[in-house]
């Protein structure tokens, strides 16, 4: 046998090492080690597979019908077909939301501190029946009080019949274009109902600083009406301080001083009485001798307006035929005062318009037509309760409560008087709130109610798109177990569920305008307290705040949606900064220039910090500053991020609403 | 095997946008966009679509009363490049690309594979309209959110660049139902992307480019005087300068045609106004 030499052994291992490593590359396995690699680093989380499924459900806010994608039992998209609101699309968001109460939370910190124990569903309703039953053997009956927010649902008509079954009249309503006007109509028409302008079939419109297509009113019917104008050459003239988008696709923008609105309606007024003969449908406005007051040249310098364009405005709004003024400042927040609503529809009425296609009409509220027979208890209640004007008024002037509930809604975040809220809120021996995530107000509630998304709500048709998630529970099913379990207030509430009073609740119909009559006393007061507010320490606050809107982030509620942050441009809110606007002349006089950090200060106090974005879009003087940011409370997503204006905005609270008119605050840089 | 005949392009109508940002959240959840932190720190978000607040005021000469404003939703304009043939189009990333994750095909959809990508950023380097975004993070989706990720959106690992593909995931979708009811021919299918069916205002239209019966019809649009292309002054001016401007390298072609009577927003949008 022959001998391996050294130098044979060298070449056959070589050769092995070499053979083994072309194979092992053409083998594929290096590939796969990539692929290893790859999936090892990139690491991607698999939606898991299912059936496809759609059901359909309808969205609370907007109306409009809408189908979910399913994957098995998981919702994963909303298709609005070409309707519906921002909010129809982040419903998903809110469905599945991380943050979601999951069972009924009882309060074990002190008050405000975030500490809740979960309690089972039986044990707190019982807690809660108790408590209404304490009170009212005790005579304390009015002592309950329960806040809606402010959409007319049918938990919000349960609410308001529960607690006039027990007792007390204390239900207020968060403020919403709706109730403003209501008490417009109350004031102007005795009269009850809701303002609804007929905008789909008005030839002339004139909006008083409502800015129709950023959250106003019903955003997926507003974007119907913008279609329907552009179809037919709608004339559109967008009255405000600052240049919204509703303001840009406007055939005519007219740029007012900031708060000067009405005067401007009232300046229209007094030339369709003085120039157009129109002074007989509305006699008490034209023989008012106050009304001198309000000619083109007086007028212009209130509201910068030229008397010519003044003059122009009311000869096309008399010229068209179904020419319309709209109030309601604002999207979706509004704030106007009674008067200012009123100034405007007299606009209406002056033309002899109201009533008729194109123009206003009233819209009743919802109600459920089952009436209620008081007990003893309840009515002497209702004698001892002194019911405030509005939910402004009642935070500020309201009597004590002990027991208050808060459907759905955050008046802590959304008042101007939000601190003052909580002060009241900490002596309350009991805060039921009900909702689907921790707000800024349900953080200071001795029990939380989980309730449920539109997504797990039954439709009148059939299913639910999704089961409930956790324990759930719709709003008017919680309700009507408290009421169940708490005696006489029980025979107020003869259903079995929620459906069978959806089922027989009856909504609003629309009717004419009968006699409408402005009081002279009223406009008066207005224009004395809305001159005292701007000339009132105009020296030491030299600056005018305005607020705006963001359409998709609306009241703010829809910042707990990280899909919502997503949608921030950055002229709005990025990254801990939020912007004001302020026109680059302000900044000069003001010293300070684009993205400077600035602190807002008013006679109740400051804001800050905010930085600053120049823009030729708000006018001179005037701090334009976005709504719906800065809550306390409002899971990880939404909480902490940018500064609530209402802190120091403008509070003083209009007498006919009971609501603040916020809109315009005297500020200066601190 | 049925020839590609449609060309995918989109139109936008400005004049009909309200800003009220459906089509972004649509397009997120239809996506499975991933969720961090704090979403609203702009330089760190990944997302699609972009709504843009624009004014006229871009030179400063404007005084407030003269102000207008208009929000512009801007996403991956589905770029041909200069080659006329659309079987040969070069869109600017497409040509950089060197791992072959992006591509476009003959139905004029710029594709990406993220899971093929492997992060180096040329083609959101090459990308004339900051449409591709960068995952610097691995995505979070926190328990319950998980429950809305959509199967048919692979979810984007940590990496890679990512951006909008006219949903062409939906495409494949509604062709295979098609296929299920033995419909072969794949011009028969329509499809509508998340954002266009989202749209409360029907602004934006989708369609075939080549299909004289679509809303997009590429012939009309071109000779549309409300039609602009993004940063594409090139479509009224006369044919040796459409030649001369052919010829840029990274001439992008969008296929996404903004339409507005507002002068001042077709000048912004076109860019190249002094070229």
């Amino acid at each position: 046998m022959k001998k391996i030499e050294r130098r044979d052994f060298l070449k056959m291992a070589g050769g092995a090492v070499c053979g083994g490593l072309v194979g092992t590359t053409f083998s594929g396995a290096p590939f796969l080690g990539f692929q290893w690699l790859v999936e090892w680093s990139q690491d991607q989380y698999v939606p898991t597979r299912g059936e496809e499924k759609f059901a359909n459900s309808v969205c609370h806010l907007c109306g409009s019908n809408i189908t979910v994608r399913k994957i098995g039992q998981r919702a994963v998209k909303v298709e609005t077909a070409n309707s519906g609101c921002p909010l129809c699309q982040a419903m998903l968001q809110l469905l599945y939301h991380p943050e979601r109460i999951q069972q009924p939370l009882k309060r074990v910190g002190s008050k405000g501190s975030g500490k809740f124990k979960p309690v089972t569903w039986e044990e707190a309703v019982k807690d809660v029946s108790d408590a209404i039953t304490k009170l009212r053997s005790e005579n304390k009956a009015q002592m309950i009080a329960a806040v809606n927010g402010a959409h007319n649902t049918v938990p919000n008509l349960l609410m308001e019949r529960l607690v006039m079954a027990a007792g007390s009249k204390h239900v207020y309503t968060e403020p919403c274009f709706c109730n403003l006007s209501k008490s417009a109509v109350a004031a102007t028409q005795n009269a009850e109902g809701t303002i609804d302008y007929d905008l789909e079939n008005a030839d002339y419109v004139i909006s008083f600083g409502a800015r129709l297509f950023e959250g106003w009113g019903n955003s997926a019917r507003m974007n119907k009406v913008l279609l329907e104008w552009k179809k037919k050459n709608v004339k559109f003239v967008q009255v405000d301080t600052l240049c919204t988008r509703t303001a840009s696709m406007a055939d005519s923008w007219v740029p007012v001083k900031p708060g000067t609105e009405s005067y401007l309606a009232l300046g229209i007024a007094h030339q369709l009485i003085m120039n157009h003969g129109k002074s007989s449908n509305l006699s008490e406005l034209s023989r008012w001798s106050g009304i001198n007051e309000f000619s083109p040249d007086k007028v212009s310098a209130i509201t910068g307006v030229p008397a010519e364009k003044i003059a122009e405005i009311a000869k096309e709004f008399v010229k068209y035929r179904k020419a319309v003024a709209v109030a309601g400042r604002g999207g979706q927040c509004v704030s106007s005062s009674v008067a200012e609503i009123a100034a405007v529809q007299a606009l209406n009425a002056l033309i002899a318009h109201l009533g008729k296609d194109g123009n206003a009409f009233i819209k009743a509220c919802p109600s459920i037509p089952a009436g209620v027979q008081y007990d003893d208890i309840a009515k002497a209640g209702h004698n001892n309760t002194r019911v405030a004007k509005g939910l402004d008024d009642f935070i500020k002037n309201g009597e004590k409560v002990e027991l208050l509930f808060l459907n759905e809604s955050n008046p802590v975040f959304n008042s101007v008087y939000g601190a003052d809220f909580v002060n009241k809120m900490k002596d309350m021996p009991m805060v039921v709130a009900f909702g689907t995530l921790i707000n800024d107000s349900a953080k200071y509630a001795d029990y939380i109610f989980p309730t449920l998304t539109i997504m797990e709500v039954p439709t009148a048709q059939g299913n639910a798109v999704a089961a409930p998630r956790y324990t759930s529970k719709h709003g008017g099913d919680i309700i009507l177990d408290i009421a169940r379990k708490t005696e006489k207030v029980k025979d107020a509430f003869p259903w079995t569920g929620v459906r069978d009073v959806a089922a027989i609740v009856r909504d609003g119909q629309t009717r004419g305008v009968g006699n409408f009559s402005i009081s002279t006393d009223l406009l008066k007061k207005h224009f004395t307290e809305l001159k005292k507010a701007m000339e009132e320490s105009a020296q030491e606050y030299p600056l005018v705040m305005i607020p705006f809107e963001i359409p998709f982030v609306g009241d703010g509620r829809s910042l707990a949606f990280p899909y919502v942050l997503k949608g921030l441009g950055h002229e709005t809110y990025s990254a801990e900064r939020l912007y004001v606007q302020m026109n680059p002349e302000t900044a000069r006089e003001q010293g300070v220039s684009d993205g400077s950090n600035i602190y807002i200060s008013s006679k109740r106090g400051e804001i800050g910090k905010v930085k600053v974005l120049l823009t030729k879009t708000v006018a001179p003087g005037v701090i334009a500053m976005p709504m719906g940011f800065g809550h306390a409370a409002l899971t990880k997503y939404g909480s902490e991020k940018g500064v609530n204006p209402r802190e120091i905005m403008n509070n003083a609270i209009d007498a006919e609403s009971g609501t603040a008119d916020w809109w315009y605050t005297r500020v200066k840089l601190s | 095997m049925t020839t590609m005949k449609r060309l995918w392009g989109m139109s936008i109508d400005l004049d009909k946008c309200t800003g009220c940002g459906a089509c972004q959240i649509s397009c997120m959840q239809e996506n499975n966009m991933p969720i961090f932190e704090d979403d609203s720190d702009i330089p760190k978000r990944v997302t699609f679509m972009d709504l843009m607040r624009v004014t006229n005021d871009y030179q400063g000469d404007k005084k407030y009363g003269e102000v207008q404003i208009a929000y512009v939703p801007k996403m991956c304009q589905q770029c041909s490049g200069n080659n006329p043939d659309p079987n040969k189009a070069v869109p600017p990333c497409v040509s950089v690309c060197p791992a072959v994750a992006t591509d476009v095909s003959d139905d004029g959809v710029v594709s990406q594979i993220w899971s093929r990508c492997i992060g180096c950023r040329y083609c959101q380097a090459a990308c004339p309209y900051e449409a591709r975004v960068f995952n610097w993070w691995k995505p979070k989706y926190e328990t319950d959110f998980k429950n809305s990720l959509n199967p048919d959106v692979s979810v984007a690992s940590r990496g890679t660049v990512v951006k909008c593909t006219f949903c062409s995931h939906i495409w494949k979708r509604e062709r295979d139902k098609m296929i299920a009811q033995g419909i072969t021919d794949i011009n028969q299918v329509q499809y509508t992307p998340a954002c266009v069916s989202a749209c409360p205002t029907g602004a934006m239209k989708f369609g075939d480019l080549r299909d004289p019966n679509s809303p997009v019809y590429e012939q009309k649009l071109k000779n549309d005087p409300r039609a602009v292309r993004l940063l594409h002054k090139i479509d009224n001016a006369d044919p040796a300068e459409q030649q001369r401007r052919m010829k840029i390298k990274n001439y992008p072609n969008p296929k996404v045609y903004y339409l507005t009577s507002k002068q001042w927003l077709r000048d912004i949008l076109s860019g190249f106004q002094n070229s």
